[in-house]
């Protein structure tokens, strides 16, 4: 009987142990706090996710910076991985150069960004002035209408690095016969990249994918750094409103309903994704 | 009939393509192309490095050079007043220490608590698939996003007075770190050769003897790897320290720093001068780690 037990299992135990004590229990937790308050058990904190228009829009704008970070990320980092790889001299040097932005601390990013998006003294605007253009309504992450692009662009010099680090290490391993024979059949550059590159690359494309989607969904600390979600709720995502109404205004029942909400969708994203990777 | 065979020889090699791309309007073509390919590689590497740069000379720059219009990119006197003037507000200080301690303590742990975890799921028999699926499982706490698991932790930790402690925040930057350091490192003991270690096995040594002298020493180069970006993503780390250290004695440097930018909006300065001294460690660690970057940044995921 004792023989049923692996014997593999001690060394994993702890690991385990603290891994559930330290994600299975508080989600278990979490699905409590949301389905409680202080009569008993409640549906409430589901029932008021519906009529929140709040969330409807911090939702429909995380979706939004998601798709429009995302897209530009990933045709950045392919063009980049593809032009990079394509150079002769300095290809290693470059290659670190640009993958800087994705090791700095959020923080230091949103400093940073501070720095350039200053609408008096932010150096983006002083270029602007230097090439005589009129920057007195440019204001950046200040303004109602430019704060979301600004805030993506941000996320986009920060994240195209861990694009083209996934992208690169792919075409390096492309074995070179597919490539020799293309070219003895004489096709062109285009034909190539179509017809042989980017077929051999579908899988990195779509674990890149899915890696970078999974934490646009849940974007925080840039927006939180560089807008508080602001201004107004311009830049509102939802792992901001789930901050402010947990810890500014202590409603975590709410709170706990709208993460384990939004951990639901994600997850079935994620299955949905993953599903397409197998093909 | 030589002479035919040379010629068919010298058709089928792949240089004579190369040197009719060389002839003519061709060449003149391909060096145009490859000019411009070089161009756009520099605009790009400009646009990732010139904010840094930015940063850097802020940090360095007497306040009446930082705030000139047109912007100064090389041309100021360099000053250390804004670093002097972090180093002395006790503080800052503070924050830097906390930040060392939870990011040493939490990697040291997870790797203690994962590097057995590895060897284990690596090298026992396991039924059916266990070993994959436990795998998987341990790897998809890693998914889990942090805003979810933040709630409960903080409630929890409040229990039991916990907040505002580094011990609080060390054990949430364990369970964020240890699922990599159990993928990372499985991945490395299962590329060691078993044989040495069945033939001490063999010889009467015991599995944690086995481990300690004989898999320990060769997987050094990997464990150093994962422990560098447990390192990263703990003195990185944000949302966890934001909510778990909110006082001054237990905030992290990231916090402190944040703290800070929205109190002296513009005290950029000394802004800048704590961010360079938050990102060198990192910039640090990471050259010592570049070799592993890609397995270790996509989770090992790549590998399968």
């Amino acid at each position: 009987m004792t023989r049923r037990i692996p014997p593999g299992l001690i060394w994993v135990a702890p690991a385990l142990f603290v891994l559930a004590a330290l994600s299975i229990y508080p989600l278990l937790y979490l699905i409590k706090v949301s389905l409680t308050d202080s009569h008993g058990i409640t549906l409430a904190n589901y029932a008021r996710l519906f009529q929140d228009r709040l969330f409807s829009v911090a939702a429909g704008q995380t979706l939004l910076y998601a798709a429009f970070a995302l897209a530009f990320e990933f045709f950045l980092g392919l063009g980049l991985a593809l032009l990079i790889d394509s150079l002769v001299h300095g290809r290693a040097l470059i290659r670190v150069g640009l993958l800087a932005p994705m090791l700095l601390p959020p923080v230091v990013a949103a400093v940073i960004w501070r720095l350039i998006y200053n609408p008096e003294f932010g150096v983006l605007n002083g270029m602007l002035r230097q090439l005589g253009i009129n920057t007195a309504n440019l204001t950046w992450t200040s303004g109602r209408s430019s704060a979301m692009l600004s805030v993506i662009l941000v996320d986009v010099w920060e994240w195209t690095p861990f694009l083209f680090l996934l992208l690169t290490a792919g075409l390096q391993a492309i074995p070179a016969e597919p490539l020799e024979a293309a070219r003895v059949d004489g096709a062109g550059y285009w034909q190539t990249l179509r017809d042989v590159i980017l077929p051999l690359l579908k899988p990195v494309i779509l674990l890149a994918l899915l890696l970078r989607s999974m934490d646009l969904l849940r974007i925080f600390d840039q927006i939180f750094l560089l807008t508080q979600g602001g201004p107004g709720s311009a830049t509102e995502t939802v792992s901001l409103y789930i901050y402010r109404t947990a810890f500014r205004f202590s409603n975590f029942g709410y709170a706990a309903a709208m993460s384990f909400v939004g951990l639901v969708i994600t997850m079935l994203a994620a299955r949905g994704l993953m599903r397409l990777m197998r093909v | 009939m030589t002479r035919t065979s040379t010629h068919s020889l010298t058709v089928a090699a792949p240089g004579i393509l190369w040197s009719r791309d060389r002839q003519g309007s061709g060449w003149a073509n391909n060096r145009m192309k490859t000019l411009a390919k070089y161009a756009a590689a520099l605009a790009a590497l400009a646009f990732a490095l010139a904010p840094i740069y930015w940063l850097i000379t802020i940090s360095i720059k007497r306040e009446i050079d930082q705030f000139a219009s047109p912007p100064l990119w090389f041309s100021f006197t360099p000053t250390l007043v804004h670093y002097t003037a972090i180093f002395t507000h006790e503080a800052f200080g503070r924050y830097f220490l906390n930040s060392i301690v939870v990011s040493t303590c939490s990697t040291l742990i997870a790797l203690t608590l994962g590097l057995p975890a590895a060897y284990g799921l690596a090298r026992f028999p396991w039924p059916h698939d266990w070993s994959r699926s436990i795998s998987f499982w341990i790897l998809s706490n890693r998914m889990l996003p942090p805003i979810v698991t933040i709630i409960p932790l903080f409630l929890m930790l409040r229990q039991v007075h916990l907040l505002n402690s580094l011990v609080g925040l060390i054990l949430v930057d364990v369970a964020l770190n240890l699922p990599f350091v159990v993928w990372m490192m499985r991945g490395f003991v299962e590329e060691l050769p078993r044989e040495i270690e069945e033939a001490a096995m063999l010889d009467g040594e015991s599995r944690v003897g086995v481990l300690l002298r004989f898999v320990l020493p060769l997987v050094r180069p990997g464990l150093a790897a994962t422990a560098v970006f447990c390192l990263i993503v703990a003195w990185n780390e944000f949302l966890f320290a934001l909510i778990l250290s909110q006082t001054e004695s237990a905030m992290t440097l990231p916090v402190g720093i944040a703290a800070h930018v929205t109190q002296y909006e513009i005290q950029w300065g000394a802004m800048s001068a704590a961010g360079v001294v938050a990102m060198l460690p990192v910039l640090i660690f990471a050259a010592a780690a570049q070799r592993y970057f890609v397995r270790g940044l996509s989770l090992g995921a790549l590998k399968g």
